[in-house]
């Protein structure tokens, strides 16, 4: 007879940790799969920390986590093909201790929030791949693994699988992505010396800066650029809607557009020298609020990347990840203690913890935005294009007197977007984000 | 753009434990892609270069070098024809920073 477990948690990545940490920290029997030679190995993300939702997990993983820098400075840039217009945002406030978010590499990380959910008494099992869950009717018992005997039960299961939901849709709790609800991202790490990173952007030891890149590099396609500062190395990478990447009329490569942001002007100096150690691509589910599939039932629950949740405006996800872990073990532990049984009507606690935090509300908001964006190609080309000129015909003195300089530019406006289409864009965008 | 952009060299940076002879992408049927399929968005979309559009209209995939994203799967909305897995356990990926 096979082992059988309190739970069982698929994935080692920031929402499995979460769960599968706060089960065992509450004394259940937990087991947790991870396909990885090492919990991390196959993560990928930017990589910000924020830190509220790991507190609310771990208070003191200051003390030994990995972290790379605390961000005191975010810079929004707006890209044509020759220059930018960007707003930067530093603040001594976030040089006051506790730091508020933090640059992290994955793989270090992951790795030390894994040791901690081992301390707190899960048994972690990697390098195994969870082929399909084993269903009794309609309720879900257990896993079967690709090892030898590999089926493992459980009375509930958290599926914490990442962004293909695999199991869930093998399942039929849900069906394939939509290219138009994940965006797909590639990225390098370059390593420079430290001493360079500081002087480069400004920043002492162990602050640090992250860029946000609109504009020309996405060749019109919806999407961001990011550059961010890590201690010894920066992250730089793009990522674009795949239902996008789709219809580019120029069929560009990620790892095209990525070369091509790389050699920007203004990119290129920042990142000069930097020896590149690691390529990476990874999809992120920004459908939001309207893409979250069903996520609980009969014996099982999803949490993370597997659910949708990342606020894209925002560019949030591990910390909607651990959230949505600690609400599914929290789920499981209240039903243990009442001696309910692990159904879908027990778990639909789980649904309600959500609804009430930050996760759903956030994304109820931007609910529309999608859609806006989608239809709004302009926001990402015309716009960027737009302001650049404008700064352009203004910082350049050439004899031109101000007042046709600014005609000008109203002109400009005027001949991409017309009035209506100015005001129209305004309102789409309020309505979609208020 | 320019196609000119050497993916070879990003992916020979990476950490692969390859499983080899069990590719754990498969392209269900290549007539589809061969004939039914005029875009081949999985030849220029994929972020490591698989899948490889051939002369005679075929397409090949080799996943030596998957970086296990999904959007060759995704992408492949109208025709469902790539059969996606992850590699066993242990195998395919290893990101050192991730």
């Amino acid at each position: 007879m096979a082992e059988h477990f309190d739970a069982i948690v698929v994935g080692a990545g920031p929402s499995g940790n979460a769960a599968a940490y706060t089960m065992a920290k509450a004394g259940l029997k937990v087991l947790q799969v991870e396909r990885g030679e090492y919990p991390g190995s196959k993560n990928v993300q930017g990589a910000i920390l924020y830190a509220q939702a790991l507190e609310n997990i771990i208070p003191d993983f200051r003390d030994d986590a990995p972290l790379e820098r605390h961000i005191i400075e975010q810079r929004l840039w707006m890209l044509d093909e020759q220059s930018f217009v960007g707003t930067h945002y530093r603040s001594d406030d976030y040089n006051k201790p506790p730091y508020n978010r933090y640059t992290i590499i994955r793989a270090q990380f992951d790795k030390w929030f894994s040791s901690k959910v081992r301390e707190a008494g899960a048994l972690l099992i990697c390098e195994t791949t969870v082929e399909n869950l084993i269903l009794d009717g309609s309720h879900v018992v257990g896993i079967h693994c690709d090892r030898e005997g590999g089926d493992v039960f459980a009375d509930v299961v958290i599926l914490a699988d990442g962004v293909n939901s695999t199991l869930a849709r093998k399942a039929g709790f849900h069906g394939e992505l939509s290219p138009r609800d994940v965006a797909l991202a590639v990225k390098e790490i370059l390593f420079l010396p430290e001493e360079t990173i500081q002087s480069r952007f400004n920043v002492k030891e162990d602050e640090g800066v992250v860029i946000e890149l609109m504009g020309s590099v996405t060749e019109g396609m919806i999407g961001t650029g990011f550059l961010y500062t890590n201690k010894d190395s920066l992250t730089i990478g793009i990522g674009c809607m795949l239902s996008d990447f789709k219809v580019n009329p120029r069929r560009t490569s990620p790892y095209a557009l990525l070369e091509k942001l790389k050699r920007h002007p203004a990119i290129a100096p920042l990142i000069d020298g930097g020896e590149m150690k690691e390529y990476c691509a990874h999809l992120i589910p920004e459908g939001g609020f309207d893409a979250v599939p069903r996520v609980y039932g009969d014996g099982w629950m999803i949490v993370g990347d597997s659910g949708g949740f990342v606020n894209a405006a925002h560019r949030e996800g591990s910390n909607l990840a651990m959230t949505t872990g600690r609400l599914a073990a929290e789920t499981v532990i209240a039903a243990r203690a009442a001696g309910k049984p692990m159904s879908a009507s027990t778990l639909a606690a789980y649904k309600r913890a959500l609804d009430d935090s930050f996760v759903m509300k956030d994304l109820r908001k931007y609910r529309r935005l999608p859609k806006v964006l989608e239809s709004s190609p302009q926001f990402f080309t015309t716009y960027p294009e737009l302001v650049n000129r404008a700064a352009r015909t203004m910082f350049t003195v050439d004899g031109v007197d101000k007042l046709t300089k600014e005609r000008e530019i109203l002109g400009s406006f005027r001949v991409a977007r017309r009035l209506g289409g100015l005001f129209g864009d305004a309102l789409k965008l309020w309505r979609a984000t208020r | 753009m320019s196609s000119v952009v050497n993916v070879e060299e990003k992916l020979f940076q990476n950490r692969y434990k390859i499983d080899a002879g069990r590719p754990h992408i498969r392209i269900k049927d290549a007539a589809v892609c061969a004939s039914a399929c005029d875009e081949k968005q999985c030849t220029f979309i994929c972020p490591a270069a698989c899948y490889k559009a051939e002369g005679n209209g075929e397409v090949t995939l080799i996943t030596d070098g998957c970086l296990e994203c999904g959007s060759c799967r995704v992408i492949c909305a109208e025709y469902a024809n790539v059969a996606w897995e992850y590699p066993r356990g242990g195998h395919g990926i290893l990101f050192k920073f991730g």
